[in-house]
């Protein structure tokens, strides 16, 4: 479908996460970057042509990693940036009443809007100073990026009080620094980790935890639904999360959301806004959807089993919004029902679809 | 009193004709059609009467015609919101003008939603997988149609439909496999037995509340208690344009004009049989609508972003 080539630092930025950058936020930092230098440095003379430059590389990016949904997210982002950057100067140019409505499809819209419809648009035009306005909100952009683990842990007060017990999974960036906080603040903490195997990821949010301030305690996955009993919270981090308010979260989140859903636990899930996705989950198929880790970890290749058996080591759980209590982003709470809001504020609907 | 040429049985033969000339059209466009030409040949002095004639033509395609009223009401009631929507100062002569360019590009706009809807939800259907539909319903046909067009493989349950003399079920099955799809028709009783093997449920709809939730063909509700009980998804596809100001919180606040449409409107309803019935937004996953795909807690922005 697409004829486009990669320019070079997107072929670069491909390779260097398929050889093991890590981490949704780097990964979300490097692609806008990426698209700074793009804006900054290519030759383009108006939003139209720039936006089918973003558009074109922003595929690649997609096609050529699947799983990796910030980087369209940021794609996205981008876009929709453009086009209000577009909009705002042509209004300045007094050529086109702005209003407020315009970037989202709504009822309203519907029947209010006869002549000028989004598509209809003509993003052609060229405008002195879109690159600077540009730049300028990618900056903004950039600082919400940077700032957004800090936002999000400054809230851990909020969420957890001294005596608590404290149940996450796996190893999560954002629940790192989000317990760290809390351990600050709070006394007498008890924090479980489930240790998801066979990765153990677990055993290095223990050692970076560890203080004598609080007790950690390291659970084997199996244990979780008798560990939940006693468990005032439940919190981890996310992979993405889907438009209908459900995670792609890592393996093994599924079974801690519904064991604590069975003990009536509130499971509360970081999730930085530039991890929030459009996309649905269009069937609960596996193969859509999850990919297969390394399988080493669970059955040695030159164990006796290993002949005789098949080993799967699945990467991902997809978590229904009903396990979900609360979204903690780093612009607040929100309910796993206001997420289609926040959606439409932060993309524009034509970009959905890439 | 008003001038008005059209009186109610023209308006109402125009309207049924239109339904009867093209089979593919949902009701609340036929509405809107109707009241767009009642706009056009009518001669209004204040806007004032415009806007009780028009609703007046609502009232009688409402009472007259044999079809559920949902879509006619919804329709209807937007129609007449949006023609008059901040019309300003102007002489009335101007003002029918600009209501009757604005009611063509509205209609225009509604006549692609359900192509938008097509769009959106044949994703959804998979190779291979295995969908129940209750009654027939154009939306959802059309989308299927579309997903076969694209050789995708699946198999449709399809219910009869609840009321024995219109077999919408037959219907709908018949054509789906003039479309070559493989498709089964079952009793509306027999939907506990299918859901274990369906992968998700997919129905249109009469109207959507304001919470959410939607009234449709009388076994809907069913449907979705049963397919929530055994975890399956449970999508509905339908227009913006079926979005109404209604809040019910059960069966019973259904007002019967609903529930009890054309022919047996006026009488004693203890003996009768619905034909609508409401579905609370909790057994509903998704919502497929042209203005995207919204969850049923998104259905409300809609209509507050509307009627403010």
């Amino acid at each position: 479908m697409t004829t486009a080539k990669p320019i070079a630092e997107i072929a670069s930025l491909i390779h260097s996460i398929k050889i093991g950058l890590e981490g949704s936020y780097s990964i979300s930092s490097r692609t806008l970057e990426l698209f700074k230098k793009i804006i900054a440095n290519k030759s383009w003379k108006n939003a139209q042509e720039l936006m089918q430059l973003v558009q074109e590389q922003g595929r690649i990016l997609s096609s050529a990693l699947p799983q990796e949904v910030v980087t369209s997210n940021m794609v996205r982002r981008i876009l929709k940036i453009i086009r209000e950057a577009f909009d705002l100067l042509r209004e300045k140019n007094k050529e086109y009443q702005f209003d407020d409505g315009h970037t989202t499809l709504s009822l309203h819209k519907l029947i209010t809007q006869t002549s000028e419809t989004s598509k209809d648009v003509d993003y052609s035009k060229h405008h002195d100073g879109l690159r600077d306005v540009l730049l300028d909100h990618l900056q903004e952009i950039e600082i919400e990026l940077e700032t957004s683990s800090e936002n999000i842990s400054a809230q851990a007060e909020e969420h957890i009080h001294s005596s608590e017990v404290i149940l996450t999974l796996g190893h999560s960036k954002s629940v790192e620094n989000f317990l760290k906080r809390a351990i600050e603040k709070r006394k007498f903490l008890t924090i479980i980790i489930a240790e998801c195997a066979p990765e153990c990821r677990g055993h290095d949010l223990a050692a970076s935890l560890a203080s004598a301030s609080c007790e950690i305690v390291i659970i084997p996955d199996s244990s979780i639904f008798a560990m939940m009993s006693r468990v005032n919270k439940v919190i981890i981090g996310t992979h993405s999360v889907l438009a209908n308010g459900g995670l792609r979260a890592a393996c093994g989140s599924y079974t801690v959301a519904a064991a604590a859903k069975h003990f009536s636990v509130p499971t509360i899930v970081l999730a930085p806004m530039y991890k929030l996705s459009p996309v649905h989950l269009c069937s609960y198929e596996q193969d859509a959807f999850n990919i297969l880790g390394s399988a080493e970890g669970v059955l040695p290749y030159d164990s006796l089993a290993a002949k005789s058996a098949k080993v799967y080591s699945p990467i991902f759980d997809y978590v229904p919004p009903e396990f979900v209590t609360l979204f903690i982003s780093n612009m607040g709470g929100h309910a796993p029902s206001y997420v289609y809001r926040l959606l439409s504020e932060l993309y524009h609907p034509e970009d959905i679809e890439m | 009193m008003p001038e008005t040429h059209n009186n109610d049985d023209e308006v109402v033969d125009y309207f049924l004709q239109l339904l009867s000339k093209n089979e593919d059209m949902s009701s609340g466009i036929a509405a809107i059609k109707t009241l767009l030409m009642v706009l056009e040949t009518s001669q209004f002095h204040t806007i004032h009467i415009l806007q009780k004639t028009m609703l007046d033509a609502v009232e009688a395609m409402k009472n007259r015609s044999h079809l559920s009223i949902a879509a006619i009401a919804s329709g209807g009631e937007l129609f007449c919101r949006f023609i008059t929507l901040s019309i300003g100062d102007k002489p009335i002569e101007e003002c029918q003008r600009i209501m009757l360019d604005r009611g063509n590009a509205f209609l225009k706009k509604l006549l692609d939603s359900r192509k938008c809807i097509t769009k959106l939800a044949e994703k959804f259907l998979k190779d291979g997988c295995k969908v129940l539909t209750h009654s027939r319903s154009r939306v959802v046909l059309q989308t299927m149609i579309h997903a076969a067009e694209n050789n995708k493989h699946f198999h449709v349950y399809v219910t009869e439909g609840g009321k024995s003399d219109d077999k919408s079920g037959k219907k709908m099955c018949e054509e789906l496999e003039k479309a070559g799809i493989e498709c089964t028709l079952i009793l509306d009783s027999a939907v506990g037995y299918v859901m274990e093997s369906v992968d998700f449920v997919m129905v249109g709809a009469e109207a959507v509340v304001e919470s959410g939730g939607i009234i449709n063909r009388i076994g809907s509700f069913t449907t979705a208690i049963c397919a929530k009980d055994m975890k399956k998804p449970f999508y509905v596809l339908s227009e913006s344009f079926k979005f109404t100001r209604l809040y019910p919180l059960n069966q019973r606040d259904l007002s019967d004009e609903y529930k009890y449409p054309g022919k047996d409107s006026g009488k004693d309803v203890s003996k009768i049989h619905p034909s609508v019935d409401y579905t609370p937004p909790a057994y509903i996953t998704l919502l497929f609508t042209d203005l995207g795909i919204l969850t049923p807690s998104a259905v409300s922005d809609e209509l507050i972003k509307l009627y403010m």
